[in-house]
């Protein structure tokens, strides 16, 4: 029988791996696509939270929703800073780059 | 019977972000990671949430897949994959990683949650708060979604188009080279 715990650790690793590929790539795509990956594994352990241990109500799976569209807001700057940066520098050098620090 | 295919899918997704993360083409980590995206589509249809399982494909597997990979054409070839990160920084990342990952897995071990069996949400139940009890963060969240990618439109725009003046070269820009400049004006 699956438990809630399946999908739970399920998520941890894949939130690590997202994790693990966030912080040692230098291309900025890599970057955006591991954190898609970050925000998938809690996706995943929201709904399976809902499903478990609340199943009466869906507010886990509203949780998910809400997250899903952050993360399309999110992809869509990110992709728009992406381009920007491109046109004066070298992308895959995600670290050398120093001009949005502000 | 649902365990095997609990066993499949989460195979198919640990394989796809492994392959995301080891991929040295960014082509082939996009792919990696729409693998997962799918396995995590078939993840929900088990946790009995036919919605979310079809607005993962919608929206991760169409949207956002077909997005990155159009920025990834759009931004010219990628050599050397993006190139890799120091093998200090790597081990140490690894570390951090296996040590969160340990961390979590022992919070979950130790946790006592009231679980009951998961039963299938239908639609109508997801949308029936989230238009009673969630509608003012739906309101919220479609607004910063139309902020989001306005902003997003406005920051890709050609910089010639915009009227702020053009932001000063990066240092490690490699200048044009004299020979260059020297062939280019010969013709003329």
């Amino acid at each position: 029988v699956i438990t809630l715990n399946h999908y739970l650790v399920l998520g941890a690793a894949l939130f690590c791996i997202g994790l693990y590929g966030a912080m040692t790539s230098r291309s900025a795509l890599r970057v955006v696509i591991c954190v898609e990956l970050i925000l998938n594994s809690v996706n995943l352990n929201l709904a399976a939270f809902s499903a478990y241990v609340a199943p009466k109500q869906a507010v886990g799976m509203n949780f998910v929703i809400f997250l899903m569209v952050v993360a399309a807001a999110e992809v869509g700057l990110a992709l728009a800073i992406i381009i920007t940066l491109n046109r004066t520098g070298d992308i895959n050098a995600i670290d050398s780059f120093k001009r949005l620090r502000g | 019977m649902t365990i095997v295919f609990f066993y499949l899918y989460a195979v198919m997704a640990l394989a796809g972000a492994l392959g995301l993360v080891m991929a040295r083409n960014l082509i082939h980590a996009v792919m990696s990671l729409l693998a997962t995206l799918v396995a995590i589509a078939a993840l929900f249809l088990l946790l009995g949430s036919q919605f979310l399982a079809a607005m993962q494909l919608f929206v991760y597997g169409g949207a956002i897949t077909v997005l990155v990979l159009f920025v990834l054409m759009l931004t010219g070839p990628q050599p050397e994959a993006g190139g890799r990160s120091k093998e200090s920084i790597r081990l140490l990342s690894v570390g951090l990683c296996v040590v969160f990952f340990g961390a979590i897995t022992w919070i979950i071990a130790q946790a006592n949650w009231q679980v009951t069996v998961p039963q299938l949400h239908d639609t109508a139940s997801i949308a029936t708060i989230l238009f009673s009890r969630y509608v003012l963060p739906f309101e919220i969240a479609g607004l910063s979604l139309t902020i989001a990618l306005i902003g997003a439109v406005v920051l890709a725009r050609e910089d010639d188009v915009m009227d702020a003046p053009m932001p000063e070269p990066l240092p490690e820009d490699p200048a044009p080279s004299p020979e260059l400049a020297d062939e280019a004006g010969e013709p003329a």
